[in-house]
């Protein structure tokens, strides 16, 4: 690209879950989750692509929206964009008008109000080849014709499907159609009526044929939307999801876990005794190794969840769940953000903005934290292999069936927050869901393994940087100073950590933490699996001798009791571990009173909690 | 000297000690204090002719990249590369 002209600035618009997105991805050859809901794009998503006149594009993919006069922050986001009044954000020079050709007239329409801002545009028909596999008939020589801007049809999901786009966007073959005198005022019901008619004029003159409906998705549709069956399928679905976790992972993580205590043992009978092979063998295997283990698990986790995103059902439960979320005082909008929390509680939170009004936003930031987030998982993981035993109950796994009951404890807990919140609220307002059900299609394989390869990238390389980082820092701090001469207890109780962890035991012992707990609930600050890879080095440094590189579950199974065990759990299902969380609480809410607020009513859960269930665990054990 | 040697061994592990100390640090940093300090070195580094080429490869992608991203701790901002036909 040519550093000396600026290059073209084109920002990609369209109704949500029109293949904008992918389109983008397309165009710009970046990696962003390509969902089947609505309201996927909150962030600023910007991409470059080279040009062979040396001048460059530089592509924007602007939120979705249906409409230009918004109800959302993110359709604010677009409108704002396009009228050039974001300071950082020069208007565009080019717009591409993104919409699903099987549903032309909901894309068409927006189509219109972005044409009547006059900026130079073009019409994107993506999905062409759904369109045609479904009988859908446009003819885009007419339509462009009327509409008065370049119409190509893309395919932003094959090789090549944006080719057409690209060559009338190189070849400048475009031009602003002229701004409307009615196109920056307040939108009335005679606008919109004119609006509709231009719409009507616009599909007969393209000759467009709506879809043709396969009775089978009715029928689907009409089982799964189902107040109680659809409810009892999504239960059985979440249900199958985790025994899965468990029992699919089981020998990968084997391998895993027998590899890093070869490792482990390789290096110590290959290396001079000293700190640096303590380091290595404690700090490093001992500890990030720990955390590695859980990969499996987290893959067939994300498997499902991006199986279910890409195949159209998720929407499909966030109106199953609409009621049931209304009840507690939740608008149906949060559905997405708290899914999205069940990944990390930072896209979640973020994910809030498209939640117009600010009360409902509150309380869905609020409990955000309490969905079950992937970093809980090898916590979670741990102490389930360690103190569930892997037997049967009837055809189901024990260990699953656990893990299944702390998800739901995460999300009933939330509903109850959310509910106690609604008490302290006057005048609500119900802010209805408006999702448009995507069609039912199979998941498609080279989105399911990209997304499933991002995650692997987010967990490998957080265990390869900050959780080993953290690691090393641990292995300091349990090392040294190192025990006085004639010293008889491990080492590491003479060290910093050591006595952090015993000034630490006065406040954690009611809840039956011992003193290994505390040191691992420190710097599990930072995140909350660092937790595990900390216990991984502090029993790494308490042991002795050929002890040192042995796997941390046998460990905890034969050193805690089951009621510490279930208190752990416990703790994490409520406490705010995650630092990021409170920051980005902070950065969405401007204030520091709702990260305090949150942190505070969080810790006070989970301590009561742990409280609770120890006393509880340990009467009946 | 070599792995045998203590002193040696001392050494290694302080210096890594160090650098997983800086880069904790660094990666827990808020994301805006992160930047003001990019911002600083790229103050820094302009008024040293000798850093041009680092700045400009190097610092001023790091500053664009950390200008976009919000805190680090998942993959929802990750970067992205510009697309190049063939």
């Amino acid at each position: 690209m040519d550093a000396t002209v600026t290059p073209l600035r084109i920002a990609l618009v369209g109704v949500p879950n029109c293949g904008k997105t992918a389109l983008f991805n397309r165009l710009t050859g970046s990696r962003q989750k390509v969902a089947n809901y609505p309201g996927v794009t909150v962030e600023r998503r910007e991409g470059e692509r080279a040009t062979p006149d040396g001048r460059g594009m530089r592509v924007l993919d602007l939120p979705g929206t249906y409409s230009l006069n918004p109800t959302t922050l993110d359709e604010a986001i677009t409108r704002d964009v396009l009228l050039g009044r974001l300071a950082d954000t020069p208007a565009p020079q080019l717009v591409v008008c993104v919409v699903d050709s099987v549903h032309l007239p909901i894309g068409l329409r927006l189509a219109l109000e972005v044409k009547r801002l006059g900026l130079p545009m073009v019409l994107a028909l993506n999905r062409m080849d759904v369109a045609r596999r479904r009988n859908v008939h446009i003819d885009a020589a007419r339509l462009a014709a009327e509409l008065g801007v370049p119409v190509v049809p893309t395919i932003a999901v094959k090789r090549g499907g944006a080719d057409a786009l690209v060559g009338v966007v190189e070849g400048g073959r475009w031009a602003a159609p002229g701004a409307s005198a009615t196109a920056l005022q307040e939108h009335d019901a005679e606008d919109a009526e004119r609006v509709q008619r231009e719409l009507r004029g616009l599909l007969v003159a393209s000759g467009y044929s709506p879809p043709r409906v396969s009775p089978w998705f009715g029928r689907i549709d009409a089982l799964l939307l189902h107040p109680v069956a659809g409810l009892a399928i999504l239960l059985a679905v979440l249900f199958v999801m985790f025994q899965a976790v468990f029992s699919w992972a089981e020998a990968p993580m084997n391998w895993i876990e027998a590899a890093m205590n070869s490792l482990g043992g390789f290096t110590a009978a290959h290396m001079p005794a000293g700190p640096l092979s303590s380091l290595l063998v404690n700090g490093v295997i001992g500890g990030a190794g720990s955390v590695l283990v859980f990969l499996p698990q987290i893959i067939i986790l994300f498997f499902f969840i991006l199986a279910l995103e890409d195949s159209g059902y998720l929407p499909r439960a966030a109106y199953l769940l609409d009621r049931l979320m209304g009840s507690v005082g939740l608008s149906g909008r949060a559905f997405i953000p708290l899914l999205s929390s069940h990944a990390c509680a930072i896209p979640g939170i973020m994910a809030t903005r498209t939640i117009p009004n600010w009360r409902d936003r509150l309380t869905t930031i609020m409990i955000a934290p309490l969905m079950t987030c992937s970093a809980r998982l090898p916590v979670y993981g741990l102490l389930i292999a360690a103190l569930v035993p892997a037997r049967a109950v009837g055809p189901f796994n024990l260990q699953g069936l656990v893990l299944f009951t702390l998800y739901a404890a995460g999300i009933v807990s939330a509903l109850l927050v959310a509910f106690v919140m609604k008490q302290f609220t006057r005048h609500r307002q119900y802010s209805p869901l408006m999702l448009e059900l995507p069609d039912f299609q199979w998941p498609n394989a080279s989105n399911l393994l990209l997304g499933l390869w991002e995650r692997v990238k987010i967990f490998l390389s957080r265990v390869g940087g900050i959780i080993l980082a953290l690691m090393v820092v641990l292995w300091f701090l349990s090392s040294y100073p190192q025990p006085p001469p004639g010293a008889t207890g491990p080492a590491i109780q003479y060290s910093l950590a050591g006595r952090l962890g015993a000034a630490l035991e006065y406040v954690f012992a009611p809840i039956g933490f011992n003193w290994q707990i505390a040191i691992a609930l420190v710097p599990g600050l930072a995140a909350r699996e660092v937790a595990v890879a900390a216990l991984g080095t502090v029993y790494a440094m308490s042991a002795a001798g050929d002890d040192l590189s042995a796997a941390l579950e046998p460990v905890i199974a034969s050193s805690w009791s089951l009621a510490t065990g279930a208190s752990l759990l416990a703790w994490y299902v409520f406490a705010p571990q995650c630092l990021s969380t409170l920051a980005v609480v902070k950065r969405e809410t401007n204030s520091w009173r709702y990260p305090l607020i949150m942190a505070g009513y969080l810790f006070a859960l989970a301590y009561l909690a742990s409280f609770i269930i120890f006393r509880v665990v340990r009467a009946w054990a | 000297m070599g792995l045998d040697s203590l002193v040696f061994q001392d050494f290694l592990v302080a210096l890594i000690v160090l650098a997983a100390l800086g880069f904790s640090v660094w990666k827990l940093m808020p994301a805006r204090r992160r930047l003001r300090v990019l911002l600083a070195f790229d103050g820094w580094s302009a008024r040293h002719p000798s850093l041009a080429r680092w700045r400009e490869r190097s610092l001023k992608p790091r500053i664009a990249r950390a200008a976009g991203v919000g805190c680090d701790g998942c993959g929802a901002n990750d970067v992205r590369r510009p697309h190049r036909p063939r």
